[in-house]
């Protein structure tokens, strides 16, 4: 390009104006998710079996009369599932993006590698060993336990990309036999566990939110300074170490972010799978390979594809509900398998 | 002519390694079998045994044996040896040591199979194994349609089949959620995978077709040396790639729905099987018959083990071979790596 130095000046314009095209789309990109957010937010207050009128949504939320039906839906209900779903799906969509980033993997999320087999094999010891039923005591059981999980499949499956989601697999094989073991010692586990498993926004209220909201922001905080560090690992080891870059560094800090923000989706919501996958796919195509955007518009389109799933599966079937995680699932695997048709997993 | 002797006498050799291996696990089978068949919670001498398999003696005797033991034991054979064997030929056709219905999600369909024929039919035995069967069937055509993209790819074959798993278990762990207790017990212990219910008619069906396909199998064998060299050579020595290929893992996956029908999906014997018996016998082939002896092998003693509530609780079979086949997968994973780099 740079062969005339009469061309320079034009290849410039077509640099700078290439540079506002990216600008655009990005910032159209920005308020297209926060729209969406907004829109399911509000979706997740204002729809549900019970028809409750917008106006009467409006007026729980801001002069809420104590015993009226239609209030107490909508605040004991509707608001704590869909705080739930925010924070469990920022969480969801950071820490898959994060995950795909540091393994260079586009098959790597939480379920995937594991580590939610390895939250519900401390949540099912907890209740089994300790008797402990409230989300607010196996929280930590469930931060160990996914920790525990991620330590395993980040060492045995280091740098590999194809492998790694084999090590989740082998991870998750091992641990699910224990989890059977507990689950026919111990009958109340079992039957916290069968619910729990499915992954939904019901059950764990806004109490467990208080105490867990830390965590998200940290893991929140930590994956947003890493995204720079990301967008240069993803053009290898040897490339971002050139660029100054300690690679071990990053790694640790992303596995620290990745339990942090994994552990909070799966305590809050369950083993939700697929949802950390979907969303940085969604977020690539939406604003290119930056990860600083990916890792925002991925923090926004996390939850909007939680709720989305959650709301969903209120309204499909008549008189019941599907949980959050089923739909998740059904929406998340097609599109897992149109990554694994694409060119570039063959070539990984 | 010392070239021809020598390589007749490797030959002899190879053949002689591999019937020892064999005959050796065959000990191990009945050494284990004898075992089952003695230790339990009627304690019976070897003559009581003896004369239970032959239907005289006590009556009561002869009911533990006949009804409760026995038929234990060779569902147990029966399974692990078609797991094995059908391992073997899935990991030869894809020339990939990973390569198993667990990973590849036929296990999976086939539970989610069973869960809708046990909770939405309300079906038992033969009529749920067929359900079973149905969906093994319907996610490997699934898979192969998917994963189908100018050609086999092995790697995508493997995602596609991880993803079609998530898919299936999580819809199984939403009919648990919505079950009764007792129901959701039930799915839980056929999702593990358990042999102690086989007996009977089922038993006798799942025996003759895992017979019929390892005769079919046995027809195809003589591929499975020249196609381990790769596609090229084995188009040199004269095989129809494609077709062998094709028809292998057919038979493979029809072996797995048949066994994992019957038992429900038993973790990690198709993978660990023919990795075993391919590192004893050590010919570089596929160690079809080694291979099928060995999951027979493994599966009865893990079912020993379970069933005698070595781990603290009666535990079905498949619980004993996760917790031995997914560390030794691990393994297999952490020093493939070393070797590659």
């Amino acid at each position: 390009m740079l062969t005339s130095p009469a061309a320079a000046p034009a290849a410039r314009r077509e640099g700078a104006q290439a540079v506002a095209h990216r600008a655009r789309r990005r910032a159209l990109a920005v308020l297209v998710a926060l729209a969406a957010l907004v829109l399911v937010v509000l979706a997740s207050l204002a729809l549900g079996v019970r028809d409750i009128a917008p106006a009467e949504v409006w007026r729980a939320l801001t002069a809420p009369v104590d015993g009226l039906m239609d209030h107490d839906v909508v605040l004991d209900q509707r608001l704590p599932r869909t705080v739930v779903g925010l924070v469990a799906g920022i969480a969801l969509g950071c820490a898959g993006t994060v995950i795909q980033g540091v393994t260079r993997n586009p098959i790597a999320d939480p379920g995937l590698l594991g580590l939610n087999s390895g939250a519900s094999l401390a949540v099912v010891c907890a209740v089994w060993l300790f008797g402990i039923t409230s989300p607010i005591g196996y929280v930590w059981f469930a931060f160990l336990g996914a920790a525990a999980a991620a330590a395993i499949v980040f060492s045995v499956g280091r740098g590999q990309p194809v492998r790694l989601a084999l090590v989740g697999a082998a991870v998750t094989a091992l641990i699910t036999p224990l989890i059977t073991l507990v689950l026919l010692r111990d009958q109340q586990a079992f039957n916290l566990y069968r619910f729990w498993s499915v992954g939904s926004l019901t059950g764990r209220g806004l109490d467990t939110v208080a105490w867990l909201w830390p965590f998200a922001v940290v893991g929140v905080v930590l994956a947003a300074v890493l995204a720079h560090r990301l967008t240069m690992l993803a053009l290898g080891d040897d490339v971002a170490t050139a660029l100054g870059q300690r690679v071990g560094t990053t790694r640790a800090l992303a596995s620290v972010a990745i339990v942090l923000l994994a552990g909070t989706a799966t305590s809050l919501a369950g083993p939700i799978a697929l949802v950390g996958l979907v969303v940085p796919h969604a977020a690539r195509r939406l604003v290119g390979t930056d990860y600083r955007w990916i890792m925002g518009i991925g923090a926004l389109l996390g939850p909007v594809m939680l709720l989305t799933a959650d709301v969903l599966g209120r309204l499909v079937l008549p008189r019941s509900e599907l949980e959050a995680g089923v739909v998740a699932a059904l929406l998340g695997a097609p599109v897992l398998v149109a990554v694994a048709r694409g060119r570039t997993v063959a070539g990984a | 002519m010392t070239l021809l002797t020598t390589v007749a006498d490797l030959r002899t050799a190879r053949r002689r390694r591999q019937l020892l291996v064999v005959a050796g696990m065959v000990l191990v089978v009945l050494a284990a079998g004898t075992g089952a068949l003695l230790v339990g919670a009627a304690g019976l001498t070897p003559g009581q045994a003896v004369a239970g398999v032959v239907g005289l003696g006590e009556p009561g005797d002869v009911f533990v044996v006949q009804r409760l033991r026995l038929p234990r034991i060779e569902a147990a054979v029966v399974v692990g040896a078609a797991f094995g064997l059908a391992g073997a030929l899935f990991q030869s056709t894809l020339r990939n040591p990973l390569a198993s219905p667990d990973i590849l999600g036929i296990s999976t369909g086939a539970s989610l199979g069973a869960v809708t024929g046990m909770l939405v039919l309300g079906l038992s035995g033969v009529a749920l194994s067929a359900t079973a069967f149905t969906g093994a069937g319907v996610v490997a055509l699934a898979i192969w349609l998917l994963a189908w993209r100018k050609g086999l790819h092995s790697i995508r074959f493997v995602l596609v089949g991880v993803g079609l798993a998530y898919l299936c278990s999580s819809l199984i762990a939403w009919s648990m959620a919505r079950s009764q207790e007792h129901e959701a017990a039930a799915v839980l212990t056929w999702t593990v995978g358990s042999v102690s219910d086989i007996r009977g008619e089922q038993l006798t069906l799942v025996a003759a077709g895992a017979l019929v396909l390892c005769v079919a199998v046995a027809a195809l064998a003589r591929t499975q040396g020249p196609l381990s060299l790769g596609d090229d050579n084995a188009r040199a020595l004269g095989v129809h790639v494609d077709a062998a290929r094709v028809g292998t893992l057919l038979l493979a996956v029809a072996l797995v729905a048949l066994a994992t029908s019957a038992s429900g999906p038993v973790a990690f014997v198709a993978l660990v099987a023919p990795a075993i018996a391919r590192r004893l016998v050590n010919d570089g082939g596929a160690a079809l018959t080694a291979s099928a002896v060995t999951g027979a092998a493994l599966t009865l003693l893990a079912d020993v083990v379970g069933q005698h509530a070595v781990l603290g609780v009666p535990a079905p079979v498949g619980v004993v071979t996760g917790l031995v086949g997914a560390p030794y997968l691990l393994w297999l994973l952490a020093t493939t790596e070393k070797r590659s780099r």
